[in-house]
């Protein structure tokens, strides 16, 4: 069979790896699961009870700030199951914008014939990275960091790789894989200061791989 | 169905590859000298390699992450690679539109250099 691979976020001890201890990652079904990038309330938050409505989503905002670039400070997995330590339909991902190593897990079951990599679209099209969260057409401005840390911890401070389209991207290894593997990167959303448009914006993220 | 691929080998045996692009069964080819390969290009054409050293097989694929397509598994190229000495000549076929690139290179070409070196062939 064909190569596959699953995504799954560290809801419980960004140290462990997947492999070690399996029970602090939550798979996502991503057909129905979805990451929320927010500030957060005192609603939308870890272990709501409910899914969040879009008021509660705009309510719960990232301001954007005259003066500093804002970091969104929480990402959650809305799982749509909620059947995760009790009936709870959003989970934090431990570990997102911070010097930890296992955070987002791409899990592969066999090899790859190429690194695989992480990118980020406007749409499932694949076409275009012209939204304002991608940079608005320059990608080295997107808002969306992204390191791998398959290897190493990404360090205080981490900067990242601006992720949008085709060229700017994080492979997610030094090498193809030749067997099954489990890989991890970290992720944080930073909005430049004084940034003169608002939006709720959703974009694509994707993970290129290949198999012989 | 028909396999993507049907191998020539060196010893005059034929070995046909999967009927789709999600299980190629190129990791199934007898440990043999390929002799030649005909492959079933994505639009329905068939190319022919043959008198190369060795052989490279790769499907692309993205799998979104969110959105309407979350999950779903998009193939985007097929690449046929072929190995004399040195040369590498092949071809990649972009599964949405049908178009197909030659690819002239070489071993010290960096795409080429990472490529997984177990699926040669």
């Amino acid at each position: 069979m064909a190569t596959t691979m699953d995504f799954l976020i560290n809801y419980v001890d960004a140290t462990v790896t997947h492999a070690i201890t399996p029970a602090d990652y939550i798979e996502l079904d991503l057909i129905n699961d979805y990451l929320i990038w927010t500030a957060g309330d005192a609603v939308v938050k870890d272990l709501m009870t409910h899914e969040p409505t879009a008021d509660e989503l705009n309510a719960a905002a990232s301001i954007i700030d005259d003066v500093l670039d804002v970091e969104v400070a929480l990402c959650l997995l809305m799982d749509y199951s909620h059947d995760v330590g009790g009936a709870y339909y959003t989970h934090k991902v431990i570990g997102m914008n911070e010097n930890k190593r296992y955070v987002y897990c791409f899990s592969f079951d066999d090899a790859t014939a190429t690194i695989p990599r992480l990118e980020a679209w406007d749409t499932s099209a694949h076409a275009t990275a012209n939204k304002h969260v991608l940079g608005a057409g320059t990608p080295a401005n997107s808002f969306v960091k992204a390191i791998m840390t398959t290897n190493a911890l990404p360090r205080v401070g981490w900067v990242g790789t601006a992720i949008a389209g085709a060229s700017n991207y994080v492979e997610l290894d030094i090498a193809a894989l030749v067997a099954a593997k489990d890989l991890y990167a970290n992720l944080k959303i930073k909005i430049p200061a004084a940034y003169v448009t608002p939006a709720a914006e959703t974009y694509v993220l994707t993970v290129r791989y290949t198999y012989a | 169905m028909e396999p993507i691929f049907t191998i020539i080998l060196s010893d005059g045996s034929v070995f046909s590859g999967g009927t789709s692009y999600s299980e190629t069964k190129w990791k199934e080819i007898p440990d043999k000298k390929i002799r030649t390969i005909f492959y079933k290009i994505p639009k329905g054409d068939v190319l022919v390699m043959t008198g190369y050293d060795k052989y490279f097989h790769m499907i692309e694929v993205l799998k979104d992450l969110n959105g309407d397509r979350a999950g779903i598994v998009n193939f985007e190229f097929a690449y046929l690679l072929g190995r004399k000495e040195d040369k590498i000549n092949g071809y990649k076929m972009n599964f949405k539109t049908g178009n197909i690139e030659k690819i002239e290179t070489n071993v010290e070409d960096n795409f080429i250099k990472g490529l997984n070196p177990n699926i040669w062939k």
